[in-house]
């Protein structure tokens, strides 16, 4: 265990979030980049469960939120929605493989897009709805589901100060 | 007992998070001022460190993009020497014309744009996440006296308006988001209206509002294709910035007004550097009745 939980999920949640600041901006998949933030608030969901999970993921969308340009809280309000789904979902599973985790956490990845340009666009957001919207979930999902064996461990770490999938 | 067991269920504490975020929403919304400033404070703390991190990690992606993105950089390069062969020969002929209009609009006592203090910045970060590309973050913010609503130009013309401001960075929405409206003049005719640019075309810019199509149908009174806009004297901006120039121009579906099309002078997806012109903008544009503005200095030319 290294420090308290608060503050390595904070530490984990920086990370990302400087990683989505400064990489990611440039480095993008056919024009869309991997959403770090989002990955981490699901990833949450699925290792925190119903209880914890959606409080993390709403920590996560407020950090992202103070760089997005629709209104504080519409990540976070999305995040933790997403989070608790995952969460309740991934109960009903008889056992989790490396592959199932991607495949759940790269769709859940996705529909955060959708739902953060469905709420984005209801508080005032402009150009949020859009074919382009439901291409960038697509890549989303996919870049998410790939980056989960990087991501899950390190959200794990956080959570619980150990690593999974060992 | 039940105030207890109140939000002890897994769904009722996301009802809480959730009430929580609409509520802040809400707050954000109306612009609570402590609530900005909470986030403005986060940004300026996070800043240096998200400086000194893509310092580091900036081989990375310089690769990635050497990799992907090698043919289109040839092809710019192309393109912007061809581009600056052309401008050599044009500069001397604005100078001459610029000192043409610093006449008239002396005459006319509109302020004029050499004359307004400006701040030379970079652009540090183009918009973040995956719904942000008409935004990008800029090296200076209110310590360098940028404030919200500040027109932001190139050497070429308008690019955008400061959006948010922090202490050492600001916030620029571009003319690409169509949304963004502004007090335009067209410079053949001395007409007023507002235009945006086109939804996802954005080196297109529309006039759609507040030029009146000629009574007679006469041609002569339509403005010259190839003839440059700038901002009106009555826009949120101060007067006389490049917008562009006409490429087309068509009666409107209603028969009594006119679309105008112009060709953006900047293309504000390739931005590097840019010049806040320090002159406070207006909250919200005068919308009708549109006035000319340059009538004074029309008269003063004639005379």
């Amino acid at each position: 265990m290294v420090g308290s939980a608060p503050l390595r999920l904070f530490t984990v949640m920086m990370a990302g979030l400087l990683l989505q600041l400064t990489v990611f901006v440039d480095l993008r998949v056919v024009g869309v980049a991997p959403e770090l933030l989002a990955l981490f608030a699901v990833a949450a969901g699925l290792l925190a469960g119903p209880d914890r999970g959606p409080y993390v993921a709403f920590g996560a969308g407020l950090l992202w939120d103070v760089y997005l340009p629709t209104p504080l809280g519409v990540s976070a309000v999305v995040f933790a929605v997403t989070a608790y789904g995952v969460a309740r979902f991934s109960e009903e599973l008889f056992q989790e493989s490396r592959l199932q985790v991607a495949a759940i956490l790269g769709l859940a990845s996705g529909l955060s897009v959708i739902g953060y340009a469905l709420l984005g666009s209801v508080v005032g957001g402009s150009g949020l709805i859009s074919f382009r919207m439901l291409g960038v979930a697509v890549v989303v999902s996919m870049v998410n589901g790939l980056l989960t064996p990087i991501i899950v461990p390190a959200v794990s770490w956080a959570l619980e100060g150990k690593r999974v999938f060992q | 007992m039940v105030a207890s067991r109140g939000f002890t269920t897994p769904r009722r504490r996301l009802v809480l998070v959730v009430l929580s975020g609409f509520t802040l929403l809400s707050l954000d919304l109306s612009r609570f001022g402590p609530l900005e400033t909470v986030q403005s404070v986060a940004r300026d703390v996070i800043h240096p460190v998200t400086s000194l991190v893509g310092a580091v990690l900036s081989p990375f992606s310089d690769a990635w993009n050497a990799v992907f993105d090698y043919g289109d950089l040839e092809q710019q390069n192309r393109e912007l020497q061809a581009e600056l062969d052309l401008l050599r020969g044009a500069a001397l002929e604005v100078d001459a014309e610029r000192e043409a209009f610093r006449r008239l609009l002396a005459a006319s006592e509109i302020p004029y744009l050499g004359e307004v203090e400006r701040v030379t910045a970079g652009v540090v970060r183009q918009g973040v996440g995956n719904f942000s590309a008409d935004v990008v973050t800029i090296d200076k913010g209110s310590s360098s006296g940028i404030a919200q609503g500040m027109a932001v130009v190139t050497g070429a013309g308008m690019v955008g308006r400061v959006e948010q401001v922090d202490s050492t960075t600001a916030t620029v929405r571009l003319l690409s988001d169509s949304t963004l409206v502004v007090g335009v003049r067209l410079a053949s005719t001395d007409a007023v209206g507002l235009g945006s640019t086109v939804p996802n075309e954005p080196m297109v810019f529309r006039i759609d509002k507040g030029l009146d199509w000629p009574l007679d149908d006469d041609v002569s009174q339509l403005p010259e294709i190839g003839s440059v806009v700038v901002t009106a004297a009555t826009s949120r901006y101060p007067a006389e910035i490049p917008i562009g120039r006409i490429v087309s121009v068509r009666r409107n579906e209603d028969g009594h007004s006119m679309e105008v099309m112009v060709e953006m002078a900047n293309d504000v997806t390739d931005l590097s550097y840019v010049t806040v012109l320090k002159s406070e903008g207006v909250d919200q544009l005068p919308l009708n009745p549109v006035v000319p503005s340059t009538t004074a200095a029309s008269d003063a030319g004639s005379s």
